[in-house]
């Protein structure tokens, strides 16, 4: 149903930001793994293509190992905050359906 | 995937960095320890980590698994000991030389506050996945 798509698009927005989140978080894990390369995780096509990729590795030192910490906890931060403004989100197009649903008191 | 894969991640690497911490005061307690229970003065250690795939956490969407970090081994370090001259010594040898461990208190610290910092990082990845979730939670209210 229509009025139920974008609460599953937002649904799935939440689905990715949370397994990104835990391949960020074996990034920090990883601080001082000799060798470890920072992973990531993108979204295309609307939310329908979700693939893992090695993300950074300019800056290597000398054990091989290539996390930025201050790299990975912005992005960290950022896809937190993106998915409290998704969650938000669904809490108020849940809201509207409410509404509708009711007798509009 | 849930928020629990995430925190059993960022739990292994709170682990390793505390293992590192131990190891670095395990070090520095025995910085002058001439005399061990394998002989010899003793041996500076270090930790290996090594990253794995955590078993029981769920994989990404397109099939990948994360890697969390586990201590693969707590290595010795045969570099040779520090040799002082000290002939009152009981353990001095015969030309008066005592063994010291390998040990260079200044490294340690190095590595304390790396550890530290390192362990600081991940209890904020670790706090981040709990405020997602609660954002989660409050989804409907």
């Amino acid at each position: 149903m229509a009025d139920f798509g974008t609460i599953d698009q937002l649904g799935s927005a939440l689905t990715f930001h949370r397994e990104r989140h835990a391949v960020l978080a074996g990034n920090i894990a990883n601080l001082d793994t000799p060798g470890y390369k920072p992973m990531d995780l993108e979204r295309k096509d609307g939310g329908e293509l979700v693939t893992t990729f090695q993300d950074g590795g300019a800056q290597q030192g000398p054990d091989g190992n290539a996390v930025t910490l201050e790299r990975e906890l912005a992005k960290i931060d950022a896809n937190r905050t993106r998915y409290a403004a998704n969650s938000e989100l669904v809490t108020r197009q849940l809201a509207m359906l409410r509404y509708a649903a009711g007798d509009g008191t | 995937m849930d928020f629990f894969s995430a925190m059993e991640v960022s739990a292994s690497g709170l682990a390793a960095e505390r293992t590192r911490m131990n190891v670095a005061a395990s070090n520095l307690a025995n910085a002058q320890t001439t005399q061990t229970a394998e002989g010899g003065p003793y041996k500076r250690k270090s930790v290996v980590l090594q990253s794995v795939e955590l078993t029981g956490t769920e994989k990404t969407t397109d099939g990948q698994a994360v890697s969390g970090v586990k201590v693969q081994q707590i290595a010795a370090d045969n570099a040779a000991p520090r040799m002082e001259y000290d002939p009152g010594h009981p353990q001095a040898n015969a030309q008066g030389y005592v063994a010291y461990p390998n040990v260079n208190p200044v490294e340690e610290m190095v590595d304390m506050i790396t550890a530290s910092r390192a362990y600081e990082a991940g209890v904020t990845a670790m706090s981040t996945a709990v405020n997602m979730a609660q954002s989660a939670l409050g989804i409907g209210k």
